[in-house]
């Protein structure tokens, strides 16, 4: 009971410090003022203080339930929303406090996903379930966390693509007129990048095309970086898995649904690196490329769930 | 040492694959090149090296001299590569000659290979989104032709092209095997060179050879040693022959994108010999009952030989299995004992779900269980042996029932008690009726008295579900996967640094360092 309660409060904290942070962000946009880097502190700690929010929920359900908290949908939704606020820490102190365009992506992922995870629609799964037998083993630890690290980097880093591809379409189309919609996302992800407002003012003006390029340059650089760390993630996990299989199911490989999916986007990321070593292909093309990967993952990740078929029926819904 | 630098100079020459060079920066897959960094200057890499091959030998011994640039501007490359046709033979041994290379070429060319890992992709989800292994009819209903999804697909589609069974199909294993070998030419014809380009690197002694390298600058004051001892301080690999110095970094990330691809190689290859050299099978024992292992196992391939082992007889000791306190299964586990031809007991060990027996390369897994039969007394009388019938009534939950004949079992309406159980912890038992009369526990010694029959639950004997296998396929994939994971996490530790080479000799002061 104890556990529940303190599980109930480490939720709402966490959903509520993350929606702080995003309306920080939007207040910082919009109002442009000139004490952004005070508020703009204030959110990074309020990123800090979800990540351990998310940490204590998670030690919380490990500590009552007795296995690793990753049996269910719920539980790997909370543990991705985890890996997003990692991420975004790991990125805020490596780079020495400095903004990057990274927060822009992880702070709303996370809120999403939390969101999401504590939404009403999953409520019949907030209870802890048992463990099926065939999930009792110390893989589950490696096999999960590794594929839902790896989806979090994933999603990270195409997403940054995602909004590279913005920026360059937007380029393309020209509508410098009415750009209150597309130079939002733009603006966003450009005041993070740069420290002066100075620079925000004057960039529509003369320095247009210098800073545009800059940014994409930014943006290829920092979705490529975290892809390839999502790429190892993903395939220690699928190997893990393939491992696992072969000591609960009598085989590496069952083309499972799940299994199938993960491959493909596995295939997937592995073409976005080849179109990387390309110069021709670069830049534009390797970001279409990750956008797909962006779509593919969530199939992966939850349309194959949704149907619940396969041998990966854990954490299936069941809306009844 | 000038005509080292100079092919041009000596015409004879056979210079050949040098073509082949020139799309490395294409194909490696973990390329670091530095296309979008700012805080490192893009650096262009010139090697100059000397290549022994084996046309090579072949032209009189003689040291064949390249120089190769690793950028993408290279115009004199090409010039080479039209001189340097092979001179003896006629117009068709030529043509034959050179066909194993175009082969290779178009093999190892990076939209194909991209092309075809779109297809490999494109497949699978298809073969997830159409149901597999279904009979012909389904097919047909679901699939009609008069109302064809998309416009065009039907079942005709589906059973032509075989995506009934996608993943044994001949279009997604011909695909797989065009990849296959893509990546083996890929490796075979950019990244294998360049490794042995990074290699057999050739000290460049004459300080004019040096300072007509792109990035080269010139230090009066250093010594040789000083400059080995800072750039190993920087990371880099130093060595030093006489006068002349080696440096270079990031090799690790030039071997790592061969080792991704010799991985996936090797796993293509266990899974390829997991396929067509193993058995498998499955068997549902009731405990206490034996099975020998030969009897379950049947062939995959053609590939697949028995062995000694298959002889060996296997008892099922006891099944059973734990539960949680809310009364859901937590494990199962069986209990078995290996037998050899002579009747020896070789081997005994309890395997539950995720811990396997291994015996002389059969595996045998835990995978389902089943309720074998109800051991009962009736007035006192028995045990006798009821056998329990799997009752599909509501999805895939397991349940199972009997029926126990009550009173004249002569005549034609049979009258009993009906008996169901979802596992082995608990009976529930009807009357004739069919009405609820109560619930027993094996092992419990309590009565039930039903229509003035005394009955007691004496065991629930539960049969083990296992699945066995042999797979000689299985080192190798392990193979594949820990180097694949291995190349992968260091491709991504080396892509973090550009990969740089200085060179560097004295001849006289000054000194020059070629980049």
């Amino acid at each position: 009971m104890i556990f529940s309660t303190l599980e109930h409060i480490l939720t709402h904290i966490s959903f509520s410090v993350v929606s702080i942070v995003i309306t920080i962000h939007f207040l910082t946009l919009f109002l442009l003022v000139d004490e952004v880097v005070g508020l703009y502190d204030s959110s990074e700690k309020g990123m800090i203080v979800t990540f351990f929010c998310i940490t204590g929920l998670l030690v919380t359900r490990w500590i009552y339930s007795g296995h690793f908290p990753l049996s269910d949908l719920y539980e790997s939704l909370i543990f991705l929303s985890w890996g997003f606020s990692l991420i975004h820490m790991v990125s805020y102190f490596k780079f020495k406090k400095r903004k990057n365009n990274l927060s822009a992506i992880t702070a709303p992922s996370a809120i999403f996903t939390q969101g999401f995870a504590t939404s009403g629609l999953l409520t019949k799964m907030h209870q802890s379930a048992i463990l099926a037998p065939a999930l009792q083993s110390q893989w589950l630890m490696m096999h999960v966390s590794m594929m839902v690290l790896g989806y979090a980097a994933l999603l990270c880093g195409s997403l940054l693509s995602v909004a590279l591809l913005v920026i360059t379409f937007r380029k393309a189309i020209k509508i410098i007129g009415e750009n209150n919609n597309f130079a939002f996302s733009f603006g966003k992800i450009q005041y993070m990048n740069e420290r002066s407002n100075v620079l925000l003012n004057t960039y529509f003006l003369s320095s247009k095309n210098y800073y545009r390029y800059q940014l994409t340059q930014q943006l290829d650089r920092w979705s490529y970086r975290i892809i390839s760390l999502g790429f190892i993630f993903l395939t220690i996990g699928i190997l893990s898995g393939a491992v696992w299989a072969n000591e609960a199911w009598g085989s590496y490989w069952n083309w499972d649904p799940k299994e199938t999916w993960a491959f493909i986007t596995w295939t997937v990321f592995a073409i976005y690196f080849h179109t990387r070593t390309n110069t021709n292909l670069e830049g534009v093309n390797s970001a279409l490329v990750a956008s797909m990967g962006f779509l593919i993952i969530w199939i992966c990740y939850f349309g194959v769930n949704l149907l619940g078929i396969g041998l990966h029926s854990y954490g299936s819904f069941t809306l009844n | 040492m000038e005509t080292l630098l100079n092919p041009s100079k000596t015409p004879n020459l056979f210079i050949p694959k040098t073509h082949l060079f020139k799309p490395y920066f294409r194909h490696s897959n973990f390329n670091p090149q530095p296309h979008s960094s700012f805080n490192r200057r893009p650096v262009s890499i010139t090697i100059t090296c000397k290549v022994k091959t084996s046309q090579g030998r072949k032209n009189d011994g003689k040291n064949i001299s390249k120089k190769i640039v690793l950028t993408d501007s290279a115009p004199e490359l090409s010039n080479e590569e039209i001189k340097a046709k092979p001179k003896g033979g006629g117009k068709a041994w030529g043509v034959i000659k050179k066909f194993p290379k175009r082969v290779l070429a178009i093999l190892s060319n990076l939209p194909l290979a991209i092309g075809e890992m779109f297809t490999v992709a494109g497949l699978m989800a298809l073969g997830t989104a159409i149901d597999q292994g279904e009979s012909p009819e389904y097919y047909f209903q679901k699939y009609p032709e008069e109302n064809p999804i998309f416009g065009f697909f039907t079942w005709r589609w589906v059973l032509t092209l075989g995506f009934d069974h996608m993943f044994s199909s001949p279009v997604f294993l011909g695909t797989l095997i065009l990849l296959g070998t893509s990546l083996m030419a890929c490796t075979y014809t950019t990244q294998i060179p360049l490794v042995k380009v990074a290699r057999r690197w050739s000290f460049l002694q004459s300080a004019d050879s040096i300072r007509k390298q792109e990035f080269s600058d010139t230090l009066p004051q250093a010594s040789v040693s000083d400059l080995g001892v800072i750039l190993m301080g920087a990371g880099y690999e130093v060595f030093l022959k006489g006068p002349s110095l080696y440096a270079f970094k990031g090799l690790a990330g030039r071997f790592a994108p061969i080792g991704v691809h010799l991985a996936m190689l090797l796993i293509m290859a266990g899974g390829t010999l997991s396929a067509t050299g193993s058995f498998r099978g499955s068997v549902t024992v009731p405990q206490g009952l034996n099975f020998v292992m030969g009897d379950v196992l049947g062939p995959t391939g053609f590939l697949s030989t028995p062995t000694e082992a298959f002889n060996t007889e296997v008892h099922v000791n006891k099944f059973y299995m734990d539960y949680y306190d809310s009364g859901e299964v937590s494990q199962f586990h069986t209990d078995l004992s290996l037998f050899d031809m002579n009747g020896k007991e070789v081997m005994r060990k309890t395997l539950s779900v995720n811990d396997p027996l291994r015996y002389g390369g059969i595996t045998i897994y835990q995978t389902d269980w089943s309720f074998s039969a109800l051991q009962i007394l009736k007035d006192g009388e028995g045990p006798f042996n009821l056998a329990m019938a799997p009752l599909t009534i509501n999805g895939d939950k397991k349940l199972f029932g009997t029926f126990l004949p009550v009173g004249d079992t002569d005549s034609s309406n049979v009258k009993g008690i009906s008996m169901l159980a979802r596992d082995l912890q608990s009976i529930v038992l009807y009357d004739k009726q069919g009405k609820f009369a109560g619930v027993r526990r094996p092992n419990s010694k309590l009565p039930i008295e039903i229509d003035g029959t005394k009955i007691v639950i004496v065991d629930a004997i539960g049969s083990s579900g296992l699945d066995l296998k042999t797979d000689p396929g299985v080192p190798a994939v392990y193979a594949g996967f820990g180097a694949l994971m291995l190349t992968t996490c260091i491709s991504y530790l080396s892509h973090a640094q550009v990969p740089e080479i200085v060179e560097s000799s004295i001849s006289k002061k000054p000194d020059s360092i070629g980049g």
